[in-house]
């Protein structure tokens, strides 16, 4: 279950960006700094049911990032709350919580600190998440050196043994291979089953219509729409 | 407390992985990690104790212990900035919060920390020296250096964040600092007129009550040791409030 009450992110801009502290110094002494407000998200309010896979479109630059990061408690909301029931395991951007200069075994390690498994746990699941990575020969190797379709494979198969309740997935089919798209929806199949709900951002249409029997359209970082699929496809393609 | 056992694990996945950033996870990397204590001791120890005559007692075991003290200080709060820079990335797509990854990079300087002062203490018997009851009190005094080093990160932290050019102006900060502090000289040579605003200094008050407990056979003065914790803890609650207000908005922004 997802709830969430007008959830509003604004970034300043300022006119002139300084980087340093004697430039804010000396832009102090010069006059003021003058902002822009950048609404990337606002007033957006909606509830996710406990087993619903939503689909959530949008064009670039629309909020859905931004949406999913406050959600899995990356980023705070500039005013606005949420409710989440059950553990959260967001999926945004490419190498999510890996770093480069570690193998990926080390990765693993390190991501499942962070979702909240502790080393033994994940010893335990080792072997399960490189095969299911397809990616087991290189455990050793630093992730600098993967692809980033190895990267994004990893990263889904660590996420899929920390078992969470919610999961929020962020384009994860843009690097993937021709193989590794069935192997996730088989995935959301099973989380379907399992009463996990799922908050899926794509462009993948197809994906959404078959998977996702409603769905949240964000434009300019306003809640458009979110009924059924069919509908807000349909208004989407309009727009 | 699964959420503080989770936290105490990721803090210590972390602390790992700032060990293997910096040392490239080698051994030779802790060997690395303390050849630089070393040497300041051995190039202070030959500047003040042969050039320029310096006649406190024992003047290697208290100039060592000065060193490793201010060194996890300054250490630490330098490290602040790597720590959090290496980690960019994991705080921009992960739930990992700064507050997480400070308590890795303190913890891992601890560390090290540890293994000089462990080092010290088979230098001070190799020297045939004892230890009075007083040592006991170097428990307190570590605890007390351990948190008025996270104090002042929390406070840096952020302006770190928000500020490229913040490191060079702390590094400044720190030089004149280590000449501030007695590390390698006794803090009653300091006229008197000074030394009112010589002693709020709170990494001197913890020094020189190290030396004291360690070396010298002295309880700290209650009434010294209370006001060195009241320093300690405005600087503590300070840090707290300004790495509360900024740290989450900058590390969005890094
Ligand atoms: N740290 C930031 N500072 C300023 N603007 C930002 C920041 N992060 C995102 N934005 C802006 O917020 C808007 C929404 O971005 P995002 O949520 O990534 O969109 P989407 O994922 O739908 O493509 C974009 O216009 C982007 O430029
Ligand atoms: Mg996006």
């Amino acid at each position: 279950m997802i709830e969430a009450r007008h959830l509003t992110k604004i970034y300043k801009i300022p006119h002139e960006k300084t980087n340093t502290l004697f430039g804010q110094v000396l832009g102090r002494i010069k006059g003021k700094t003058t902002y822009e407000s950048f609404h990337a998200l606002n007033d957006v309010s909606f509830t996710l049911r406990k087993g619903e896979m939503v689909g959530l479109i949008g064009k670039n630059g629309s909020g859905k990032t931004t949406l999913l990061k406050i959600l899995g408690g990356i980023i705070q909301p500039s005013s606005g709350s949420f409710l989440t029931q059950g553990t959260v395991a967001p999926l945004i951007g490419l190498g999510i919580g890996f770093h480069g200069e570690l193998s990926a075994q080390e990765n693993l390690y390190l991501y499942g600190a962070i979702l909240g498994m502790p080393r033994k746990k994940i010893k335990e699941k080792l072997d399960e998440i490189f095969t299911f990575a397809g990616v087991a020969r290189f455990r050793d190797m630093k992730l600098k050196h993967f692809s980033s379709g190895m990267v994004a494979r990893l990263a889904f198969a660590a996420m899929v043994q920390s078992n969470p309740d919610i999961l929020l997935l962020d384009e994860i089919f843009a690097v993937g291979d021709k193989d590794f798209r069935p192997q996730c929806l088989a995935v959301f199949d099973e989380y379907k089953k399992q009463g996990k709900t799922i908050l899926f951002a794509s462009h993948d249409m197809e994906v959404i219509q078959e998977y996702c029997e409603r769905t949240i359209l964000l434009n300019n970082g306003q809640l458009v729409l979110f009924d059924e699929t069919s509908k807000v496809l349909a208004y989407y393609k309009n727009l | 407390m699964q959420n503080l056992k989770n936290k105490l694990n990721l803090v210590y996945e972390l602390s790992r992985l700032d060990f293997k950033l910096k040392y490239y996870g080698s051994a030779l990397g802790l060997f690395w990690s303390l050849v630089k204590p070393f040497m300041m001791l051995g190039i202070l120890y030959v500047v003040f104790f042969y050039f320029l005559k310096v006649t406190i007692q024992n003047y290697e075991v208290y100039l060592f212990l000065g060193i490793i003290s201010w060194n996890f200080f300054a250490d630490t709060t330098k490290d602040i900035a790597p720590g959090i820079g290496s980690k960019a990335h994991l705080l921009q797509s992960t739930s990992l919060t700064p507050a997480v990854v400070i308590a890795g990079t303190v913890l891992h300087s601890f560390w090290t920390f540890f293994i000089t002062l462990v080092i010290f203490f088979i230098f001070f018997f190799a020297l045939g020296l004892h230890l009075a009851i007083s040592a006991v009190m170097l428990v307190v005094l570590i605890l007390f250096l351990v948190l008025l080093t996270v104090g002042v990160s929390l406070c840096i932290a952020p302006l770190y964040m928000r500020f490229n050019d913040f490191g060079h102006i702390w590094d400044i900060f720190l030089q004149m600092l280590f000449w501030a502090t007695p590390i390698v000289y006794d803090y009653k040579v300091v006229p008197i007129s000074f030394s009112k605003w010589y002693l709020l200094n709170p990494i001197t008050r913890v020094i020189v009550d190290i030396r004291n407990a360690v070396l010298y056979g002295f309880f700290p003065e209650p009434k010294q040791i209370f006001i060195t914790l009241a320093i300690i803890a405005i600087i503590y609650f300070i840090g707290v409030f300004i790495f509360k207000k900024y740290a989450r908005r900058f590390a969005e922004e890094l």
